[in-house]
């Protein structure tokens, strides 16, 4: 909720068990701060992040979600990167279509080790969606 | 018996560190009045044993079913927890856990913040924890013998470790004689021991062993089934056999192939491959003349290989051992990076051999047997070197083996852009494929020098062992479980799974479903969220699970 007046966007990110939650992790040990209005969902494989939950991600009132998975070519499961970036481009036509902006959802890729750049990411995803405003479809309380 | 849920909630400021800046009594004070919460402790060191044994008294007494801990990553600690819950008697699957150290109090540096973020995170984990279901755990047979493919020196030393173990293993080889590329080395530098002798000594091993079922001139044709159970068609000339295997080693090396297209020219009488020069070395006899000027050219190309720089630094000493000529090296970098290949170069240099560091691609020229190269040094830039040779070598290019695309389609695992098998994760499983069951050694799916491959050799063979040492694997069963009355047969899981792990079974003579072999099954839930018909359940990461983390969104701010 936003107390003050500014508006702080609720981000949610769905982070591969195998890199991106380790990398949120390594972030921590770094101490490296990050927007605390970033919620990490850890998931067993970006792979198993489906349209369905990016879309319910909205209906709940989340106004950015990132999609955090192992680099191509690194994945632990082989394919679920690629498959959770096919994912993430149906869900940005389809919020698209419903008069979301699609920029809204990114893909991206980090390794276990790369906590300054989760921690960019995050930041970069805060301004953008500030900039952006809040979701059209968030619940008002 | 009573179902209800009876939570507990352990919570942990990591040795007094996090209560410095949180009130964790006053965390526990909202948090006892959720519902169900059957207990909620605070402890300053749940990784210690101690604490631990306390814990497991506490669930096992009070009747906790399900128990969330609210403490450090659980990248760091889930299957310690897990292991406590085991011991208490409750399923380990029941555990939820709230990462409030590394990604609340670490890493924001607002303490209130931190401390509001802190507490829906423990909520959401204990709305996760209602959602849990129990995995049981289940043994299932598994056959004992092992499958390798390829009767080089890799696959050869894995036999033979095995067979230390008592593991059976049948070794094919599509060549009549076992050893591989080793038949074709001159060397084995920095090694002080010849091919012969080590072949010898490892060919007698597999003899010796009753063991080791060696088949030459053999091949594979068709593998069915699944880790534990492969049923593998094996072809030796007119006869074709079956054969059971519980794990299949590939290790069927690498091909080498001049590049000619890279250079410009072709091979010729003055310009040979290494692979020709270690034919020349071998039989130094019938060479008509002995060069005199000897000059090798290395990475060319930008696909940097260790095996040709070995191998390059190798023969040069093999040159100067055996003939005796001047030997001039042209690389653009060395790359020696493996036990004794520092030596190896400085080994060379010691014998008198030249290095010149090129940074464009030397002009080469032939002229009446004579080879002229026209280089520039990166040390002298501007000066273009003149040098002249009688025999020239050049590197090749490591490619795959002829039948790896073969092999591929037979056993189903992936290959990377280059050709070579793909290995599940280069970092984390370095010899394992993306099949359980199937495992890579050497050459066959990365850049090794000897040393290194022998070593994958061992490695492998331990990771085949600890599949089937027992004869028997526990597997969590059903922990993603396709309902076979909401499945259409569509094959899109089947062609989804990155592991091969879903097969299809006949439930009757009109219906057929996909089923999930839980011992293929590596758990990455892409099946789960590709299945159209949304007949797929991952107890451990359901979608009412991760849905419900969303819940509670903009709590914190």
């Amino acid at each position: 909720m936003n107390t003050e007046g500014a508006f702080l966007p609720d981000i949610v990110a769905f982070c591969c068990a195998h890199s991106a939650y380790p990398a949120a992790d390594s972030a921590g040990y770094l101490r490296i701060p990050y927007p605390e209005n970033i919620r990490v969902i850890r998931v067993p494989c970006a792979g198993r992040v489906d349209v369905l939950h990016i879309l319910k991600a909205f209906e709940k009132g989340a106004d950015g979600i990132l999609v955090l998975g192992c680099h191509e070519e690194a994945c632990r499961h082989i394919s679920g990167n690629i498959r959770a970036k096919s994912r993430v481009q149906k869900a940005n036509t389809l919020l698209e279509e419903s008069g979301i902006d699609g920029e809204r959802v990114e893909m991206l890729t980090l390794a276990q080790n790369q906590g300054p750049k989760f921690a960019q990411i995050a930041s970069e995803m805060n301004e953008r969606i500030k900039g952006l405003g809040p979701s059209p479809v968030k619940p008002r309380v | 018996m009573d179902n209800s849920l009876r939570l507990g909630v352990f919570l942990c400021d990591c040795g007094n560190t996090m209560s410095k800046t949180i009130d964790f009594s006053a965390i526990k004070a909202k948090l006892e009045r959720l519902d169900d919460i059957e207990y909620v402790a605070i402890s300053h060191d749940l990784c210690l044993i101690k604490a631990q044994e306390a814990m497991q008294k506490d669930i096992r007494d009070r009747g906790i079913n399900r128990v969330v801990v609210a403490a450090c990553s659980p990248e760091l600690h889930e299957h310690t927890f897990m292991n406590v819950l085991q011991r208490a008697g409750v399923n380990p699957h029941l555990l939820s856990m709230a990462n409030i150290r590394e990604q609340c109090f670490w890493t924001h540096p607002h303490k209130e913040k931190a401390a509001e973020k802190a507490m829906v995170q423990i909520v959401l984990a204990i709305n996760r924890a209602r959602l849990l279901e129990p995995v049981e755990k289940a043994e299932i047979p598994v056959n004992q013998d092992v499958l390798i493919v390829g009767g080089g020196i890799v696959g050869t030393e894995a036999a033979i470790e095995l067979s230390h173990l008592n593991l059976k293993t049948t070794l094919i080889e599509k060549e009549a004689a076992l050893g591989g590329k080793l038949n074709l080395f001159a060397s084995l530098y920095p090694l002080q021991i010849t091919p012969e002798e080590v072949l010898a000594s490892k060919l007698k091993q597999v003899t010796e062993s009753p063991n080791i079922d060696v088949l030459t001139s053999a091949e594979l044709i068709d593998v069915r089934g699944q880790a534990g159970n492969f049923v593998a068609r094996i072809k030796r000339g007119d006869e074709e056999f079956v054969r059971n295997f519980g794990a299949v080693i590939l290790a069927t090396g690498y091909d080498a192939q001049f590049a000619s297209q890279l250079y410009g020219f072709e091979t010729s009488t003055s310009i040979v491959t290494l692979s020709q020069l270690e034919e020349m070395l071998k039989s130094p006899a019938e060479i008509k003349k002995i060069p005199r000027n000897v000059g090798f050219i290395t990475d060319v190309s930008d696909e940097h290989s260790r095996i040709s720089t070995l191998s390059a630094l190798r023969n040069a000493l093999g040159v100067k051992e055996k003939f005796g000529s001047e030997v001039c090296i042209l690389c653009k970098n060395l790359k020696v990076d493996g036990a004794g290949l520092e030596k190896l170069y400085h080994d060379c240099r010691n014998r008198g051999v030249i290095f010149l560091k090129f940074d464009k691609p030397p002009k080469i020229s032939e002229e009446d047997g004579e080879i002229h190269i026209q280089v520039e040094d990166v040390l002298m830039p501007g000066e273009q070197m003149a040098l002249s040779c009688d025999l020239l070598v050049v590197e090749e290019m490591v490619i795959p083996p002829s039948d790896s695309e073969t092999l591929r389609s037979i056993l189903d695992i992936g290959l990377d852009p280059q050709g070579f098998y793909q290995d599940n994760n280069i970092h984390l499983y370095p010899t394992f494929s993306n099949r359980e069951g199937i495992f890579f050694a050497g050459n066959c799916h990365a850049d090794l020098d000897l040393i290194r491959a022998l070593t994958e050799a061992s490695n492998v063979a331990l990771s085949a062992y600890r599949l089937l040492a027992q004869g028997r694997v526990t597997i969590e069963a059903e922990n993603v479980m396709i309902d076979p009355s909401k499945c259409r047969f569509c094959l899109t899981c089947i062609r989804a799974c990155p592991h091969n792990a879903i097969r299809e079974v006949q439930v009757d003579h009109e219906k057929r479903v996909a089923q999930i072999v839980d011992l293929a099954c590596q758990g990455c839930g892409i099946c789960t969220a590709v299945c159209p018909a949304k007949a797929i359940r991952f107890k451990d990461w359901s979608d009412d699970q991760i849905l419900a983390e969303l819940e509670l969104v903009g709590a914190y701010l």
